[in-house]
C-alpha cells in the first residue's frame, strides 16, 4: 500500500519561524520556539513564539481566576481531603444559587456567589479572548472571520448561563460547573421542558453539528486526497486555481452533482459551524421563556408522532382517589 | 452538457473496480459506473418501498411518516410486510445503496488520480449505520431492535434508548464521541474562518500568505498545525466522532445492560481509594 | 518502540473490555415496535436473580379452621391476629419466627419466655404494628399489591431488620455560609440511592416520606407564568426514577414512553401500579415505622435519629415483582385482613380494583 499522506515522513527543520511584522506598538512575540518530532508527524513541528498582550494577559488571569474558584470549591466540598478529590472528582460541582435567590445578583458566597462569580470570570475572560482575536487579526491585516465565530460560540454560552436565567428570573436554571453534574443539568432540563428533540432550533443545531462533522470529513479527506498535487496550499489554490482544486471539485461534482470551490468550501464551513451554537442558544432562550413543554408544542403544530394508546387513565384524575 | 470550463480534460477512460467500459460514462454531472447502477436500483427501491409504507400509514406529513421495524418476537428473522417487513428491506437497500455509493466514490478516485480518503471517511460513517440497524440488533437476538425510519419518531427511538440505561450521559464511549462532535465544530470554524481571512483581508488589502495563518495562530496560542496538519486533524476528529458513536451504541445493550453511571463504580473501587 | 506500543495498546484494550458483559441477554419489548421500549437483562444476573428469590416453604400445612377457639381468647394481649384460630396463630408465629428471628434466638426474639403475653421486649410491639401494616397493605393497598400482597418475608427475608432500608442523611452543611463539605445532598459519588448518578442522593425524604409534588412537566405548550417549576425540581423526580428503576431491575420504558414522560396514555399500566405504590410507601412510612419509632434502641435508628425506612427495594430487591409475584399470602391468610366471624371454606381473595383504563371507565360510564 503506498503513501496515505496520514504521517508526515520527512520532517525539514530549519530556522523557526519569528511571524510575519505585526502593527508597531505592540508588545513583542514570547518565547524562544522548539521543535516537536511528535507533532511534526502530524502538522507544523515547531512550538512558539507567543504573542501575550495586554488582552491576552488579562484574559488568562481571569480564567484561572475562574478555575480556581471552581476547583478549590470543589475542593472543599470534599472536606480539603486531596485523595477524595482526585476520587470524586468526576461527580464534584459549584451548583449555581439555590431557587430561594431567584436572579439576586450577590447571593451569599457559599450559597451560589461562587458560581456567580466563577461564572463571571470565565465570560469576562473569554470575551477578552474574543477581543484579543479580532485585534490580533487586524494587527496582520488578516480579516476578522474568526472573531465573529467565536462571537457565536460565546452566544450560545451566555444564553445558558446568564441571559435565559435573567429572563426567567433565577439563578437555578443556569448550568453548574462539574463533569457529570452538568451533564444531569442537561437531561434534567429536557425533562423539565417535555423532550428538547421536539425544540425545532434543538434539530437546527443538531443539523448543523453533524452537518460540520460530516463537512470537516469530506473537507479534510478531499484535501489530503490531493495532497500530491499540493491540495493544502489553498490560499494559492483560491487564488490561482490549480489541478488540485480542480480534481477535487470534480471528485463531488461526478459524485453528487454538484461542487464547491477551494475558497466556497470554506464558507460551508465556516457557516455550519456558526450556525451549531447561533441555532443552539436560540433553541435555549425559547424554552421556558415561550415553550414550557415542546412535546406539548410539536403537537400543537402537527410533527407530534402518535402511537396507539394504551388506556391506562391517571389515577390522580379517579374519583375519590387520595392524592 | 454542464461541464465546468476546465472538467473536459478529466473525463477520461479507466479507473472502474467492475464493467470495464460498460458503464464508464456521466449523466449530466453524475458519474455512473457500475455501482452508480447498483445504487440507483438500491435507492429507488428503497425510496419506493419508503412511499409503499407511507401509503400503508395515517399520513403524508414528511414529519411524521414512519417506517417501524419489526416487534422482537420475530427475532432475526424475517417478518411480514406490514408488520416490519418493509423496514427490513428497506435496511437491505440502504446498506446496499451506502455500499454502491463509497465503491462509486473509489472508481471516481481512480479516475482522477487521487487518494481514497473520501471513500475510507464514508465507510466510517455506513458503519455507525450498520452498527445500529444490523451489528447491535444482532447482538440482541432481534431486528426490532433497529431505529424507524421517520423524521420525529427515530428520535423518540433515541430518547427511549438512551434511558434503557437510565442516564445514557454516562457512557464514556458517548461522552468520547460528544466530545469529538463538538471538537471537530470548533476546529471547523477556526479552519473556516482563518481560511477566509486570509483570502477576504477586508476592503482595498491585499491576500495574505500561509506564513500569516501561521504567524496569527502561533500569536494565539503558540502553535499553529499547519496547512497539511489541519485536515488531517480535523479529518481525524470527525471519523473519531463517527467511531465513538458507533461504538457506544454497540455496546450499550450487548456489553453493558445496567444503567451506565453504574459502570463508574471501576473508578471509585480502585484499590488506592476503594471504601 | 513498535513493540512497546503494542503492548500498550494490548493492555489497554485487555483492560477496556474486562468491564464488558458477555452478550446474552433476555430481552422484552414494552411498547410499540420502533419505539425503543425495550427491557435488556443479562440472562446470568436473570439467573442469579431467580435463585435468590424463592419463596420458603410454610413452617407445617395449615391446619384447617375448624369453627375452634379464637386467639384472643385463649391468649392473653392478642391484639391484632386475635380473629385467628389458635392453631393458625401458632402456626403464623411460627413463620414469622422463621422470617424474621435470629435463629438462637427464636420466639425469644420477641418474647419473654416466662410470659409469652409481656410486651416488655420492644421487638414485639414493633411486630405487632408491623402485623397492622401488614393486613393494610394487603387489604387497603390492593392497587399495587393486587393479588399477590405481601408477607413479613416480603421485606425481612429472613432478617431482623430488612436488608434494603434508608435513614435520612446527616446535613453536609456546616453552616449556611460554609463551603466545607458543603454538598447540598447531590454531586458525590457511590450513591446507590440514585444508582450512582450525581443527582441528589436522598429521592426517599421529599417523596417516600414527605408528600412532595414528582411531577413537574407543565401541561400546556406555552408558558403561562403559573406553572413554576425549577430545573431542580426535575434532578429530585429524576432521582428517584433511577432508584425505582435499580430497585426493580427495568429501565425507564418499563412504565413510559419517553418521547413525553407525563403523558398515561402512552405509558404502560405499571406506571399507574408504581403510583399508588408511592402512596403505599408513604403510608407506611409515616403511619405505621414512624409510629414506632419512640420505642426502638439507638442501633435501630439511623445517624440523624430517625427510624429505617422502606423503599421500593425493600420489598423489589431488583425484580420488577417481589420474589417474581409468587402469590405467598394465599399460605397464610391470616395476614391478609381480619377473618369473617364464621370461618368459612377457604374463599379467593377479592379481586383487587383494576388499574382503570379508559376502556374500563366508558364501560362503568356507559
Amino acid at each position: 500500500m503506498g503513501y496515505q499522506n496520514i504521517f508526515t515522513q520527512v520532517q525539514v527543520r530549519a530556522a523557526p519561524d519569528m511571524g510575519v511584522p505585526m502593527a508597531p506598538g505592540s508588545w513583542s512575540r514570547d518565547g524562544k520556539p522548539f521543535f516537536s518530532w511528535l507533532m511534526g508527524k502530524i502538522g507544523e513541528a515547531q512550538i512558539g513564539p507567543f504573542y501575550l498582550g495586554r488582552l491576552g494577559l488579562a484574559s488568562l488571569v481571569l480564567g484561572f481566576i475562574a478555575f480556581e474558584i471552581i476547583g478549590l470549591n470543589m475542593w472543599a466540598s470534599v472536606n480539603w481531603n486531596p485523595i477524595q478529590f482526585a476520587r470524586q472528582l468526576p461527580w464534584l460541582a459549584l451548583e449555581p444559587p439555590s431557587p430561594k435567590w431567584g436572579f439576586t445578583l450577590i447571593p451569599p458566597l457559599a450559597e451560589g456567589g461562587w458560581w456567580i462569580m466563577a461564572g463571571f470570570c470565565m465570560t469576562t475572560s473569554l470575551i477578552l479572548w474574543n477581543v484579543r482575536i479580532y485585534v490580533r487579526a487586524k494587527a496582520l491585516g488578516l480579516g476578522t472571520h474568526t472573531a465573529w465565530a467565536f462571537a457565536s460560540a460565546l452566544w450560545l454560552m451566555i444564553v445558558l448561563g446568564f441571559i435565559r436565567p435573567m429572563m426567567m428570573g433565577s439563578w437555578s436554571e443556569a448550568v453548574p460547573f462539574g463533569i457529570f453534574p452538568h451533564l444531569d443539568w442537561t437531561a434534567a432540563f429536557s425533562i423539565r421542558y417535555g423532550n428538547l428533540f421536539y425544540n425545532p432550533f434543538h434539530c437546527l443545531s443538531i443539523v448543523f453539528l453533524y452537518g460540520s462533522t460530516l463537512l470537516f470529513a469530506m473537507h479534510g479527506a478531499t484535501i489530503l486526497a490531493v495532497g500530491r498535487y499540493g491540495g493544502e496550499r489553498e490560499i494559492e489554490q483560491i487564488t490561482n486555481r490549480g489541478t488540485a482544486s480542480e480534481r477535487a471539485a470534480l471528485f463531488w461534482r461526478w459524485t453528487m452533482g454538484f461542487n464547491a470551490t477551494m475558497e466556497s468550501i470554506h464558507r460551508w464551513a465556516w457557516w455550519f459551524a456558526v450556525l451549531t451554537t447561533l441555532t443552539g442558544g436560540i433553541g435555549i432562550l425559547l424554552t421556558g421563556t415561550v415553550v414550557d413543554n415542546w412535546y406539548l408544542w410539536a403537537q400543537d403544530h402537527g410533527y407530534a408522532p402518535s402511537y396507539p394508546s394504551t388506556g391506562v387513565i391517571d389515577p390522580a384524575t379517579l374519583p375519590g382517589v387520595v392524592k | 452538457m454542464a461541464l465546468l470550463s476546465f472538467e473536459r480534460k478529466y473525463r477520461v477512460r479507466g479507473g472502474t473496480l467492475i464493467g470495464g467500459d460498460l458503464f464508464d460514462f456521466w449523466v449530466g454531472p453524475f458519474y455512473v459506473g457500475f455501482f452508480g447502477v447498483t445504487t440507483a436500483f438500491f435507492a429507488i427501491l428503497g425510496t419506493a418501498l419508503i412511499f409503499y409504507g407511507a401509503a400503508l400509514g395515517p399520513t403524508w406529513n414528511p414529519w411524521l411518516i414512519s417506517i417501524a421495524p419489526p416487534d422482537l418476537k420475530y427475532g432475526l428473522g424475517f417478518a411480514p410486510l406490514r408488520e416490519g417487513g418493509i423496514w427490513q428491506i428497506v435496511t437491505i437497500c440502504a446498506v446496499g445503496s451506502f455500499a454502491s455509493w463509497a465503491l462509486r466514490e473509489v472508481e471516481i478516485c481512480r479516475k482522477l488520480g487521487i487518494g481514497y480518503h473520501v471513500p475510507f471517511a464514508f465507510a466510517v460513517a455506513i458503519f455507525a449505520y450498520v452498527s445500529l440497524v444490523v451489528i447491535r440488533p444482532m447482538l440482541l437476538g432481534a431486528w426490532g431492535f433497529g431505529f424507524p425510519y421517520g423524521i420525529f419518531s427515530h428520535l423518540d427511538w433515541v430518547s427511549n434508548t438512551g434511558y434503557q440505561y437510565l442516564h445514557f450521559h454516562y457512557n464514556p464511549a458517548h461522552m468520547l464521541a460528544v466530545t469529538f462532535f463538538f471538537t471537530t465544530t470548533l476546529a471547523l470554524a477556526l479552519h473556516g474562518s482563518l481560511v477566509l481571512s486570509a483570502t477576504n483581508p477586508g476592503k482595498g488589502k491585499v491576500v495574505k500568505t500561509p506564513e500569516h495563518e501561521d504567524t496569527f495562530f502561533r500569536d494565539l496560542i503558540g502553535y499553529s498545525v499547519g496547512t497539511l496538519g489541519i485536515h488531517r486533524v480535523g479529518l481525524f476528529l470527525a471519523l473519531s466522532a463517527g467511531f465513538w458513536s458507533a461504538i457506544c451504541i454497540i455496546i450499550s445493550g450487548p456489553f453493558w445492560s445496567r444503567g451506565w453511571p453504574e459502570w463508574w463504580s471501576w473508578w471509585l473501587d480502585l484499590p488506592i481509594w476503594r471504601q | 518502540m513498535n513493540r512497546l506500543a503494542f503492548i500498550t495498546a494490548a493492555t489497554g484494550a485487555v483492560l477496556l473490555l474486562s468491564g464488558c458483559e458477555v452478550p446474552v441477554h433476555t430481552t422484552e419489548q414494552t411498547g410499540y415496535r420502533g419505539t425503543g421500549a425495550q427491557q435488556v437483562i443479562r440472562t446470568s444476573l436473570e439467573t442469579k436473580l431467580r435463585a435468590n428469590n424463592v419463596v420458603p416453604a410454610p413452617p407445617y400445612d395449615l391446619p384447617k379452621d375448624e369453627g375452634g377457639p379464637r386467639a384472643a381468647t385463649e391468649y392473653q394481649n392478642v391484639k391484632v391476629l386475635g380473629d385467628l384460630s389458635v392453631d393458625e396463630f401458632n402456626y403464623t408465629m411460627a413463620a414469622i419466627t422463621a422470617w424474621i428471628a435470629p435463629p438462637e434466638q427464636g420466639c425469644n426474639y420477641c418474647h419473654n419466655p416466662e410470659n409469652m403475653a409481656s410486651d416488655a421486649v420492644y421487638t414485639k410491639v414493633v411486630a405487632r404494628r408491623m402485623l397492622q401494616m401488614t393486613r393494610n397493605i394487603n387489604t387497603n393497598w390492593t392497587s399495587h399489591v393486587q393479588n399477590v400482597g405481601v408477607t413479613c418475608y416480603t421485606c425481612h427475608r429472613g432478617n431482623a431488620v430488612p436488608k434494603y432500608v434508608w435513614s435520612e442523611t446527616p446535613d453536609r452543611f456546616a453552616s449556611a455560609r460554609s463551603i466545607r463539605g458543603a454538598k447540598h445532598g447531590q454531586n458525590t459519588p457511590g450513591q446507590n440511592s440514585v444508582a450512582l448518578a450525581s443527582l441528589p442522593y436522598d429521592p426517599f425524604t421529599p417523596y417516600l416520606l414527605k408528600a412532595n409534588e414528582i411531577r413537574l412537566q407543565g401541561v400546556s405548550a406555552d408558558r403561562d407564568g403559573t406553572h413554576r417549576v425549577p430545573i431542580a425540581n426535575a434532578e429530585g423526580t429524576y432521582g428517584l426514577m433511577m432508584h425505582m428503576s435499580n430497585s426493580l431491575g427495568v429501565n425507564c420504558s418499563y412504565c413510559h414512553n419517553a418521547n413525553n414522560f407525563q403523558n398515561w396514555s402512552g405509558s404502560r399500566p405499571q406506571r399507574a401500579v408504581a403510583w399508588y405504590g408511592i402512596r403505599m410507601v408513604r403510608d407506611i412510612n409515616n403511619t405505621y415505622i414512624n409510629s414506632v419509632r419512640y420505642i426502638m434502641p439507638a442501633n435501630r435508628i439511623g445517624p440523624m435519629g430517625d427510624a429505617y425506612k422502606t423503599n421500593c427495594t425493600t420489598c423489589h430487591q431488583g425484580v420488577y415483582k417481589p420474589l417474581y409475584g409468587v402469590p405467598m399470602l394465599n399460605d397464610y391468610p391470616g395476614l391478609r385482613g381480619p377473618h369473617p366471624a364464621v370461618p368459612a371454606a377457604a374463599t379467593a381473595a377479592p379481586p383487587p380494583p383494576a388499574v382503570k383504563t379508559a376502556a374500563a371507565a366508558t364501560q362503568v360510564a356507559g
